[in-house]
């Protein structure tokens, strides 16, 4: 017992010190750092990281969640030993400390209770869908002219048409694809485009592309943003002054949004 | 609404896409600076001002710092008698040419390696001619900070006979004399092999998290500037400035001045305009930006006297402007 009395005394003065978390510097860093790697922990887990990023490069943000929970795990222990704790060599900083580990914390929190949202036609409008029909920024890496024509996504479309631009070449074409419904503004009642969103690496350069259906009906029936999977042969319209690839329907499903509504 | 969430979903995705990169920045950074002895290297760097311009400028290979940690390595490199074109091409080029950043740009606009190559030319060509300019001082003395002139060895040392200088002196196996109260020797008794390991690690580690901390909360304000500018200014606006071959330049150029946004991860930040810039403009970005920033400009003023640092500005300025505008016209 008597061994054991000197000790209090320091405890409590340490408590009265950690009366607020946010003044204790180690704790402000290990909460931060264990915030961001739940974060992306949770984008893993829930999959929408596939909203995000190209697959490709999803092990950089999970392997980032290991590292940074390690990180909070060390900051966390040197907070418990606060003895041993080694003041680091002067750094010049733009920012107040605790500021930046408040924004920090408080972004942390905000993607914890967000839920991204794939991009939708707005977003395609603004971004200028009208020009994907002529320019892909990734170039195809191989033209494999013996995919069964049916089997293409809408970007093995749009890039086939790169490479031969003749709309009167693919007549007849069976088709079987996917993806969301557009009206662009100045395009007749009866057409509609159906789209995707390409990602060379994140959503920041996702960029749409998209093939003219030819509907029997008003396209009123679809409205924008519809997940649909189509069925059809390729046929050559005239929309506005412009001969175009067409889908000609013979089946229109509408379909739940995919897991991963982008392609590459 | 849909404006907002679209915001958010960018802002996020370049974030996530980001801190992977920092952390990686940062790490390198950190261990370099308490694992690796500068003194030993400069022993080791050519005398010839255009060949140490070379040299310094491509130093950022074996350094991988962004803007943020080469200024102290560059202040280490001076005081520690680095010839000044070294220096210079060190501090300008080291956030651009090294693995990490090559690599995120590489991440970020596979779809456009011509970007990738072009900026680590033109950061080449730019630091190299302002680093050869700058190595027409011999003595650095006058264009420093005097917190900085302080710690440098004297130059005149070698001139006066050894036997006539009083001082305390150790003796080395070789014969030598080292002078105690020499800035250098001070230095190498201060952060030579007296610390462990681990000591050594904890250290690293803590300046990780330091830089982490502060270079977070720039990169969260850049991505949100970027995001913010994606969703919010009108798509016939940013088209109008961003096409125009001048314009667009000189807005990027701008814009990276401001923003400060970290090497490591500025690729992604430009990324976000890439359908809608020239390809001259993200190259001014991505050039210009690692070299001088808000942020930069804050951390050279404890090195250089100002006047050296609007110098370096207005001629990187320039020949990022003529060289990205060149690109415009006949590259691209």
């Amino acid at each position: 017992m008597s061994a054991r009395r000197p000790r209090r005394p320091v405890r409590k003065k340490q408590r009265s010190q950690a009366a607020t978390w946010y003044r204790q510097p180690e704790l402000l860093d290990a909460l931060v750092l264990g915030t961001w790697s739940l974060a992306l922990f949770r984008y893993w887990f829930t999959g929408q990281l596939f909203l995000l990023l190209h697959p490709n490069y999803m092990w950089l943000p999970n392997g980032s969640a290991f590292v940074l929970l390690a990180m909070a795990g060390f900051k966390l222990m040197q907070f418990r030993r606060r003895a041993n704790r080694i003041s680091a060599s002067n750094h010049s900083t733009l920012l107040p400390p605790r500021f930046s580990s408040l924004v920090l914390l408080a972004i942390a929190v905000l993607s914890l209770m967000y839920t991204p949202q794939a991009f939708a036609s707005d977003k395609a409008i603004q971004r200028g869908i009208s020009d994907s029909l002529t320019l892909t920024r990734s170039q195809p890496q191989r033209f494999v002219r013996q995919t069964a024509s049916e089997e293409r996504t809408v970007i093995d479309w749009i890039r086939t048409l790169n490479v031969y631009p003749e709309p009167d070449a693919y007549t007849g074409q069976a088709v079987k694809l996917s993806g969301f419904v557009i009206h662009p503004e100045d395009w007749p009642e009866e057409y509609l485009l159906i789209s995707r969103f390409v990602l060379t690496c994140c959503a920041a350069d996702a960029y749409p592309v998209g093939l003219p259906v030819q509907l029997a009906v008003s396209r009123q029936a679809y409205a924008p943003d519809t997940w649909l999977e189509i069925e059809g042969k390729m046929t050559t319209t005239t929309i506005n002054d412009q001969r175009q690839l067409t889908i000609e329907p013979t089946k229109l499903e509408t379909i739940p949004e995919p897991r991963n509504p982008y392609e590459y | 609404m849909e404006k907002l969430s679209n915001g958010l979903t960018l802002f996020f995705s370049l974030l996530v896409e980001a801190i992977p990169f920092l952390l990686i920045g940062v790490a390198f950074s950190s261990l370099l600076l308490f694992f690796v002895n500068e003194r030993s290297l400069i022993k080791i760097l050519p005398k010839h001002p255009l060949m140490g311009a070379i040299a310094g400028s491509l130093m950022g290979i074996f350094f991988p710092v962004c803007e943020c940690g080469n200024v102290p390595v560059a202040r280490r490199l001076i005081v520690q008698g680095a010839p000044s074109s070294v220096a210079v091409g060190f501090l300008l080029a080291a956030p651009t040419i090294n693995p990490v950043v090559f690599w995120a740009t590489w991440v970020a606009f596979r779809g456009q390696p011509e970007i990738v190559f072009l900026r680590v030319l033109f950061t080449l060509i730019i630091a190299v001619t302002i680093a050869w300019v700058f190595s027409r001082q011999r003595d650095m003395r006058p264009l420093l900070q005097a917190a900085v002139t302080r710690q440098m060895p004297k130059p005149q040392t070698a001139s006066v006979n050894p036997l006539l200088r009083s001082g305390t002196f150790l003796l080395q196996t070789d014969g030598a004399t080292l002078q105690i109260d020499d800035p250098a020797t001070q230095e190498i008794i201060a952060s030579g092999p007296s610390k462990p390991f681990a000591v050594k690690l904890q250290l690293a580690l803590d300046n990780m998290v330091q830089e982490l901390r502060e270079l977070g909360a720039v990169l969260i304000m850049g991505s949100a500037l970027a995001a913010f500018v994606q969703v919010a200014v009108p798509r016939e606006w940013i088209i109008a400035l961003g096409q125009n071959f001048v314009t667009s330049i000189l807005a990027m150029m701008l814009l990276a001045a401001v923003v400060s946004i970290c090497s490591t991860v500025d690729s992604f930040f430009a990324l976000s305009f890439s359908s809608t810039f020239t390809s001259g403009a993200l190259l001014a970005f991505l050039v210009f930006g690692p070299m001088i920033d808000l942020k930069n400009i804050g951390l050279l003023l404890t090195l250089f006297k100002p006047r050296v640092i609007f110098y370096i500005f207005a001629l990187a300025a320039q020949m990022c402007f003529i060289l990205t505008l060149f690109t415009n016209f006949y590259v691209s």
